[in-house]
Formats: C-alpha cells, structure tokens, sequence
C-alpha cells in the first residue's frame, strides 16, 4: 500500500498549498491529522473560504468510518494500558486498521502484536509526512498533465473495492454515489455528507429486510 | 488563524474518531443498530467521494472520450475485482489515464 501511499501523500501536500495555506500550515495539518482524506477535504474548504465549522464537520463525515475501525480494533487492544491506546488511535489509518485486523485476528502468540502494528503504523507514517512535506515544497509547480490528483481518486477505489463485501454494502455503496453526483451542485460539498448518511441508511434497510426474511 | 482554528478543529475530530471505542468507550455499551450502521460507513463514504471523482468533469457529469478518467476509474476496478490487491488499482488506473490522454490529446 505505500505504492499508493506517496503520491496521494504528495497530491495532500500540493493541495494545501494551492489552497491557500502556508508550508507550515500544510506540514501541521499532515502531522496533526495524519488523515489523507480529512487533509483533502479541509484543503479543499480551506479554498473557498468555508466557515470553519464547516470545514471541521466535513471532516468529522469523512471520518465516521474510524469510529467502525475503532470499534473493531477495541478488543485486540483493550489489555494494554491507556497510553498505548492513545498511541494506536493516533496513528491508526484504513491501511494500518486493515492489516492490523488480519494480524490481530490471526492464530498464535498474541503478546506482542500491538509492536507489529505499531511498527506498520509507523512506517506509514514518516513514508506519509515526507510525502506531503515533497508536495508541499513542490506546491503548484507539478505539472497539471501528470494528473496527480487521479491517483487520489485510485486511493478512494482501492479502499471502496474490498470495503463492498455483501449485497447491502453494495446498495449502500450505489446509492451513495448516485447521491453524490444529484447532489454534486451543493455548497460546500454537503453532497458527501448527504450522500453517505443515505448510503447508510440504504445499507442498514438491506440489511434489516434480510434479517427480517429469515 | 481561521485557517489554524480549522487545522486543530480537523486534528481533533480525525483523533477523538481515531479514539472512540479504543481509549473511551466499550463498543458493546452501545446498540446493536449503531454498530450496524458503522459497518456501511466505508463503502458509503469511499463511493460518495470517489464516483463523482470518475463521471463528474468540472461539475456536470461526463461519460464521454472528453472524460478519459471514468474509463480509467472503471479498467481500475475492474482490475481490483480481479486481483484484489490495491497497489494493482492505482497503477493500473493511473497507467490507464495516461494512455488515454496520450491517445486522445
């Protein structure tokens, strides 16, 4: 997954600054959130002069999928102590909570995993800093050919591609995006949010009418 | 300082997220529903922001050869389908895009 780590590191960085922000500003934001989308989302807010509470509760959307990996990840880690946690929780991302689950799910000793995921963390994280450090110094000097930014669109389908597991994650994935592209004209890019609480809403009426059917 | 408000208020949310059930709160203190719910936010949120990113070009949506990225976006998951490996989806995709704008620009 670092393959894909570096350029949508790289594109955060470049959006930053196109957006108006300082290197310094871009640099801590990276550092702070460690969250590419969130990164994306807030540059491009930060663009159109959104009001604050707004760029923060799009984030907040983007987001929601940590509360499921957090919920997840509670029982693999609920022995260590409170600092630990906290550690984990920082440096936690899709890529990291993925692999972490396949380990932590895995047969065998188990006293040491929370080292392997923190080693993994880890090195996606100082690979994701120097990625958006090289952006942010390179800032709106990347040829626009090279479109860059796609690879930040590969980012979003290669983590939606093994997401889609069942029929309802399917419909909650359809009508999502459907949603998305009705709503695409208002402010704000509310689209996402609205779209992600019908895919929701769509996944879980799948769902019920199958529980409903046994 | 708007823009330094917005960096910490966006650093606080992806962290108490992040923190949730790991460092607060035990997950089965909450309903069966919730966590449900929690289960389609991934596929919800990763299609809400990367189809528009394939069919839209510059706000209206585009499915023709002017639009090389939704036929990219779509060899790419198909690709990913296939081989279920994410690098394979972004370098297929971006090797795709290229071509394409080679061929058509």
């Amino acid at each position: 997954m670092l393959i894909g780590t570096v350029p949508f590191g790289f594109v955060a960085g470049v959006a930053a600054i196109t957006a108006g922000m300082t290197p310094l500003q871009g640099i801590a934001l990276s550092v702070l959130s460690f969250s590419g989308i969130a990164q994306l989302i807030a540059s491009q807010l930060i663009a159109v002069d959104s009001p604050v509470i707004v760029t923060v509760a799009a984030a907040f959307v983007v987001s929601l999928r940590f509360l499921m990996y957090s919920a997840a990840l509670s029982p693999h880690i609920a022995h260590l102590p409170r600092k630990w946690r906290t550690l984990l929780s920082y440096v936690m991302t899709d890529q990291s909570f993925a692999a972490a689950i396949r380990h932590f799910s895995a047969p065998g000793e188990r006293r040491h995993r929370h080292w392997h995921f923190l080693g993994a963390a880890l090195t996606l994280y100082v690979t994701w800093q120097a990625a958006v450090a090289f952006g942010v110094l390179a800032g709106a000097s990347v040829p626009s050919a090279w479109s860059l930014d796609f690879a930040v669109v590969l980012c979003f389908i290669a983590l939606l591609v093994p997401a889609v597991k069942s029929r309802a994650d399917l419909a909650a994935a359809i009508v999502a995006a459907v949603v998305a592209l009705v709503a695409a004209g208002l402010p704000y890019r509310l689209s996402l949010v609205v779209a992600s609480i019908a895919g929701i809403a769509a996944g879980m009426a799948i769902e019920m009418k199958r529980e409903a059917s046994k | 300082m708007t823009v330094w408000i917005a960096i910490v208020g966006v650093s606080l949310v992806t962290f108490l997220l992040r923190a949730s059930f790991v460092v607060f709160a035990d997950p089965h203190r909450f309903p069966h529903r919730f966590r449900q719910a929690l289960v389609f936010v991934p596929p919800a949120v990763m299609a809400a922001i990367a189809i528009p990113g394939l069919l839209l070009l510059h706000g209206h949506l585009d499915l023709t050869l002017a639009n090389p990225r939704w036929i990219a976006g779509a060899l790419a998951m198909a690709v990913g389908i296939w081989l279920r490996k994410p690098v394979a989806i972004i370098v297929s995709g971006m090797c795709a895009l290229w071509f394409l704008q080679w061929l058509l620009g």
